[in-house]
């Protein structure tokens, strides 16, 4: 038998065919990865000590503040049980976000750990975030609004590795759902932050400065020191920083119904607008002042908008309607 | 305000479960006999001496050398994985920095070096250094933003070799489903290699006599096939490939998914040091 010559024909003797497919991800699994990273180091983060002391059901029981009896008794008796069993809960939780990260990427487990990562981002929507404060008008598009977990679900949906038969595909969220869906959701999400932005709470002189200056409590002198300008900038100016700021996202949320190019520019926009809000609004979710659950909204808006970046538009063949990228049926 | 020990020992006993299979791989692969230090031993070295690191930094009672020497032993594992990036990168380009075998393997050896040296003293009893996170202290790292990024990509390799691992053109070759290899068999020539392997042994048998490339197919009746390995072309080629690290017949240690489930275990046990350390 002849030696083959070169690092591609020692390669070639293990199978070209395959070692070639393995390297190749599409765009969805690309962000399906982004996504299990991010349950990944929601993981990793809930293992920080804060998170096994009964400060963490403190901060639970918080978010119940405002809300309507029904959203928040549950939230304070599920606060109690954690203050009472504080390490074993916290353990269990930080295990549950690790492993749902791991069964994202894991090929053969994709659809059990999305379908699980559904239910467990709507049940902290809930129990841990209060709903994003949604209803209790405290809701804002910059500290994190509608809740960075409920983007989880969202993600998950959009991303479920399923492609619908015969329809063309103008991005990769359209995937699952198809375009008129995906676009719906888009709408939706990006419309109710323009509401937020807007509510009374938010629109005050000092709302917005208050909120961005609170945020450089314990980071680092150089975050704390962007937090301090970019509040400086909006001092005595909520109103106006809150409309301009209310503007953008509507125009974001429509963008995707334009034609490609001013699609992009809309997708752009919201990438942009997301990583303002990541880093001033939100400090990186405090990961660096430690004690944060998660990396808040930002780096999911982000990651949400490039799941609407538009590819060129055509059909899923037929044959690929079921089992995308080597994904179990 | 501390993590419970119980928690860190889980963490600490799978990096003793990472140091026993990077142990066993070296006994396996035997770099020290002659021809067979092209192979990647470096990678099972580097695992062997972060695991042990790590445990003794989750679990003060697996506490083996002073930071000082850990501080030299990953600034030299450092040095050494940079000088293959860079030579990757020589070769083929900016891409060896995000897709090469050994750029994973650089930021590992950068994120122990970085763990070690920027970490303050506790900030209550404890001693000082890294002497178990289980401690009375917390231990706090200098320069955070250093500890995010790291942990940040730490945690995008992991999750992108555990894709690698269980995606579907990997089958037979590099994914946990190796043991279930098709159908037996000869090898013909220019064929997968794995083609005729039954069992995970056979599946991952590698370079067989330094100097004697052998004929694919050829032993126990077509079942054990051993992989051509030009001794020439696996110097050429990067030492932190883990396609390149096939053993004799016989070692399932020495296939190439478990070096890889040893990088994920490492890369998120030292994401999670770095995050409680902030």
């Amino acid at each position: 038998m002849a030696v083959p010559r070169g690092r591609a024909a020692w390669r070639g003797s293990l199978g070209s065919g395959e070692v070639a497919a393995r390297t190749a991800p599409d765009a969805r699994r690309m962000l399906q990865l982004a996504l299990a990273g991010v349950w990944l180091l929601d993981g990793v983060l809930q293992y920080q000590s804060f998170m096994f002391t009964k400060a963490f059901g403190q901060m639970l029981a918080a978010t119940a503040a405002g809300n309507p009896g029904v959203i928040a008794s549950p939230i304070n008796w599920d606060a109690r049980l954690i203050e009472h069993h504080d390490v074993a809960l916290n353990a269990i939780f930080a295990t549950i976000q690790v492993l749902l990260g791991l069964g994202i990427a894991c090929r053969p487990t994709v659809r059990a750990a999305l379908g699980a990562s559904i239910a467990w981002a709507l049940a902290v929507w809930w129990f841990g975030e209060g709903l994003g404060g949604v209803l209790s008008g405290t809701a804002s598009p910059v500290n994190g609004a509608p809740g960075a977990v409920i983007i989880y679900a969202l993600l998950a949906v959009l991303l479920w590795p399923t492609d619908r038969r015969g329809l063309p595909v103008p991005f990769a969220a359209a995937r699952a759902v198809g375009a008129p869906a995906a676009r719906a959701l888009w709408l939706v999400l990006w419309l109710s932050l323009a509401y937020f932005a807007l509510l009374p709470a938010n629109r005050a002189p000092q709302a917005l400065n208050g909120m961005i200056a609170g945020m450089a409590s314990g980071e680092p002198g150089w975050l704390a020191a962007i937090d301090r300008n970019a509040a400086a900038l909006v001092a005595h100016q909520g109103l106006a920083a809150s409309v301009v700021l209310a503007i953008a996202l509507a125009a974001i949320a429509v963008g995707v119904y334009l034609p490609a190019p001013a699609a992009r520019a809309a997708v752009v926009l919201a990438i942009v607008v997301a990583a303002a809000i990541w880093v001033v609004g939100e400090a990186f979710g405090t990961i660096l002042a430690g004690g944060a659950t998660d990396p808040n909204s930002g780096l999911l808006l982000i990651v949400l908008a490039l799941a609407y970046w538009p590819a060129r538009t055509a059909a899923v063949p037929r044959t690929q309607g079921h089992a995308a990228e080597g994904m179990p049926k | 305000m501390t993590i419970p020990a119980s928690v860190l020992d889980i963490f600490a006993a799978i990096m003793l479960v990472v140091a026993a299979v990077s142990a066993a791989r070296l006994v396996a692969l035997r770099p020290w006999q002659r021809g067979r230090g092209a192979v990647a031993a470096d990678i099972d070295i580097s695992h062997l001496l972060m695991a042990i690191a790590m445990a003794g930094t989750l679990a003060a009672g697996l506490r083996t050398l002073p930071n000082d020497a850990w501080d030299v032993i990953f600034a030299a594992a450092t040095a050494w994985f940079a000088y293959h990036v860079a030579r990757d990168a020589r070769r083929a380009g900016i891409r060896a920095l995000s897709g090469g075998h050994c750029a994973p393997h650089l930021v590992h050896s950068a994120a122990m070096l970085y763990m070690f040296v920027a970490v303050t003293a506790p900030a209550a009893g404890g001693g000082s250094g890294m002497s178990g996170m289980g401690g009375s202290g917390t231990q706090t790292l200098s320069l955070p933003i250093l500890a995010f990024l790291f942990a940040f990509i730490l945690i995008g390799y992991s999750i992108w070799d555990l894709d690698q691992l269980s995606g579907p053109g990997a089958s037979g070759h590099y994914s946990l489903a190796a043991a279930r290899i098709r159908s037996a068999g000869p090898a013909l020539a220019g064929t997968p290699a794995l083609a005729g392997a039954e069992s995970p042994a056979a599946a991952f048998s590698g370079p067989t006599s330094a100097g004697s490339p052998t004929s694919a197919g050829s032993s126990s009746a077509g079942n054990t096939v051993a992989t051509v390995t030009p001794p020439a072309e696996a110097d050429r080629t990067s030492s932190c490939d883990p396609d390149q690290v096939t053993g004799g017949a016989g070692h399932l240690v020495l296939a190439p998914w478990v070096a890889t489930s040893c990088r994920i275990a490492m890369g998120i046990t030292m994401a999670l040091m770095l995050i409680i350390m902030i």
